[in-house]
């Protein structure tokens, strides 16, 4: 009677386990054994995965990039400057130096879910050994605006959230737009961010899906395309001589994250050392339709950075 | 078996068969893997997860230990380690092999390009066969790397096959090569450019079992590698005509040792990326720990190299937390130094007897 019991314990035992996971495909077509409500995430791209998961208002538990203490390794803090929140708080940990992934730290963690990009396929393997992974496309040309953040919701089962965060979304759009000096239908934006040289930022960011969702459409840019080199991504390059001869309703300007100043003063800066006397001769400028704006608050694919977004555009627009 | 001083007034070791071994190599030999032991213990027992020597002990006694200890000694450091000792070791012996065979000191896989063409070819296959099992890499590594033996042997012709000829030849068609390389990773996708990149360094981060297992086979190859052509070395040492003269088939043995270096460099090349500098480091460190030649040479210098990526991949677990040391890097920064002090102390050495 003993074994009896014991054997029917073991079956429904077995049962309830493979309950609680279920096969997913990932966006790199590896299936992966999912479980059903993931509480120890793990992420491999901080701004482009682990922002987005943590204002859809789950934990992570780890995060490459961060130390073990919670701090960010990198000069700049995403968490920080676009949550509002503190990792150390949060209780996220590191899994090693950027480059080089400790699976003891990954391991220590328990994770029960791995999140990466495209571009960690090449560990997948070696890390599905701790826990599943999920490759989820985070640069290709298909994504836009909140498609990753949607798309995680989804994923993890908050969906709810997904659609409460944008209600609050599109009501704050309606203000801003309210606010604006001129009707943007029909006006047009562009948005550059300078590395060592200027790049116009694609669609694959907050500041992008809030400017569009306010009216504005992309203005073209003469010899833009495949054939001249301009490419695709989230920052295309864009020569010096083009840069000045720029004219959108809306000039968007932000400087490279990995910068220490993200102001105007060394925005301005920049632009200087590559675009000398662009202040003489950019008539955006000149009219004041440029807006400068933090890259780190506003260029993850999330709601929130869509929102500093909105809130910088009504400061600007309200000192008109 | 017995101990007895050969012809050259060295102590030997004589066996029956006729086999001898001199003293000195074989006490080198014993301290070299005990070093290799101990320091492989050691490494085992240390890391992010706390463990010590009787956790280590408990694992392989099959007694109860914490899951997190049992993954990292057993899933994380013990793949590593055995996947750094046999990638060091077939590298440093090509090493050893190709200073022979191109009777130049500074010959290795890297500087003949021969590492850079394996690599050129696993790069291609990747990025135009990215569903290719994994099992064929090292045999595209392998026709890479022949394809500039080859290469290399029509360029220098067979009258220059040694000395700074083939060497300089060696550098031009690695740098050409190293372009391509770069070219490839400029413009294959994204993801793939990513994890070429990061393997360009050398690293031993996928070193599971399963890729153990597969690079295993290549290490077995090297044993009796080592019996066979260390005995075929020590006539070529001597250079071409002097090896024809004592009835060795140069025209047959050459091209079979150059087969075989070709191999296990590209099965190094396609499990742990290029070890660069590796193949001219340790043999001479080898030489400096012991003067030796022909299998004996060839053994402790795969020993040598196998020991120094160890070493590396200890420096790049346990180093900072805060920036990743590449294996490739370590090796270059435990294995230098050496490197520099140990050709000074022969400069020196040679210097008070010459």
């Amino acid at each position: 009677m003993h074994k009896l019991f014991l054997t029917l314990a073991l079956i429904v035992a077995s049962g309830l386990a493979h309950a609680q996971s279920h096969d997913v495909q990932d966006d790199r077509g590896r299936t992966v054994p999912m479980p059903d409500t993931p509480e120890r995430i793990v992420v491999l791209q901080e701004p482009l995965l682990g922002i987005p998961i943590l204002e859809l208002g789950l934990d992570i538990v780890g995060s490459y990039g961060r130390n073990d203490d919670g701090s960010s390794m990198l000069r700049v803090d995403f968490i920080k400057t676009v949550l509002g929140k503190d990792g150390a708080d949060l209780g996220i940990s590191g899994i090693g130096p950027l480059g080089n992934i400790d699976l003891e730290k990954l391991s220590a963690l328990k994770p029960d879910l791995i999140i990466g990009g495209e571009s960690d396929a090449d560990k997948a393997d070696i890390l599905s050994s701790v826990a599943p992974v999920y490759l989820k496309n985070i640069r290709t040309p298909d994504i836009t605006g909140f498609s990753t953040q949607q798309k995680l919701a989804d994923l993890l089962g908050v969906s709810d959230r997904f659609d409460a965060l944008m209600a609050d979304y599109k009501s704050q759009l309606d203000d801003v737009r309210a606010k604006l000096p001129d009707p943007p239908n029909g006006k047009t934006y562009l948005a550059v961010i300078i590395y060592d040289q200027i790049n116009v930022v694609s669609n694959m960011s907050g500041v992008i899906q809030a400017i569009e969702d306010l009216g504005y459409r992309r203005a073209d840019l003469q010899g833009s395309g495949k054939a001249s080199g301009y490419g695709q991504g989230f920052a295309v390059p864009l020569s010096s001589e083009q840069f000045a001869r720029l004219n959108p309703d809306i000039l968007i300007i932000m400087n490279s994250y990995v910068s220490a100043d993200r102001g105007q003063a060394a925005i301005r800066d920049r632009l200087n050392a590559i675009v000398p006397g662009w202040d003489r001769f950019l008539r955006p400028h000149k009219e004041g339709r440029v807006l400068y704006l933090d890259s780190v608050a506003v260029t993850t694919p999330t709601v929130a950075s869509a929102r500093h977004t909105l809130d910088a555009i009504e400061a600007w627009a309200t000192s008109k | 078996m017995r101990l007895t001083t050969g012809l050259h007034g060295y102590v030997v070791l004589r066996f029956s068969s006729g086999l001898e071994i001199r003293l000195h190599n074989l006490i080198c030999a014993m301290i070299l893997m005990m070093v290799a032991v101990v320091g492989g213990v050691a490494l085992l027992t240390t890391g992010s997860t706390d463990s010590t020597f009787s956790d280590l002990v408990g694992l392989f006694d099959g007694d109860a230990v914490s899951g997190d200890v049992a993954f990292a000694i057993a899933d994380v450091r013990l793949p590593r380690i055995l996947m750094g000792f046999m990638a060091g070791w077939c590298v440093a012996l090509t090493g050893a092999m190709l200073q022979s065979l191109a009777q130049n000191p500074l010959a290795d896989p890297g500087l003949l390009g021969l590492s850079q063409g394996s690599l050129v070819v696993i790069m291609l296959v990747l990025v135009l066969f990215p569903g290719l099992p994994l099992i064929f890499t090292p045999l595209a590594g392998f026709a890479g790397g022949l394809a500039v033996a080859v290469l290399l042997m029509v360029l220098v012709g067979r009258h220059h096959s040694g000395g700074l000829g083939i060497l300089l030849m060696g550098i031009a068609v690695e740098t050409t090569l190293s372009s391509v390389t770069s070219i490839l990773i400029l413009y294959a996708p994204p993801e793939q450019s990513h994890a070429i990149s990061s393997w360009l360094a050398g690293s031993l981060f996928h070193s599971d079992w399963s890729a153990v297992g597969s690079f295993a086979a290549w290490f077995v190859i090297s044993i009796p590698a080592i019996l066979v052509i260390g005995r075929k070395l020590r006539s070529l040492d001597l250079g071409d005509h002097m090896a024809l003269a004592l009835g060795e088939a140069v025209h047959i043995t050459k091209p079979v040792i150059l087969i075989v270096a070709v191999l296990l460099t590209a099965a190094a090349t396609a499990a742990v990326g290029p070890l660069v500098f590796l193949g001219v480091m340790a043999p001479h460190l080898a030489w400096f720990i012991s003067p030796a030649k022909g299998r004996a040479r060839l053994f402790l210098a795969a020993m040598t190299g196998g020991f120094l990526v160890v070493a590396a991949d200890g420096l790049t677990r346990l180093g900072s937390d805060q920036v990743a040391l590449p294996t490739g890097l370590a090796i270059m920064m435990i294995g230098a130094p050496i490197f520099i002090i140990s050709l000074r102390l022969r400069t020196i050495s040679q210097a008070r007897t010459g």
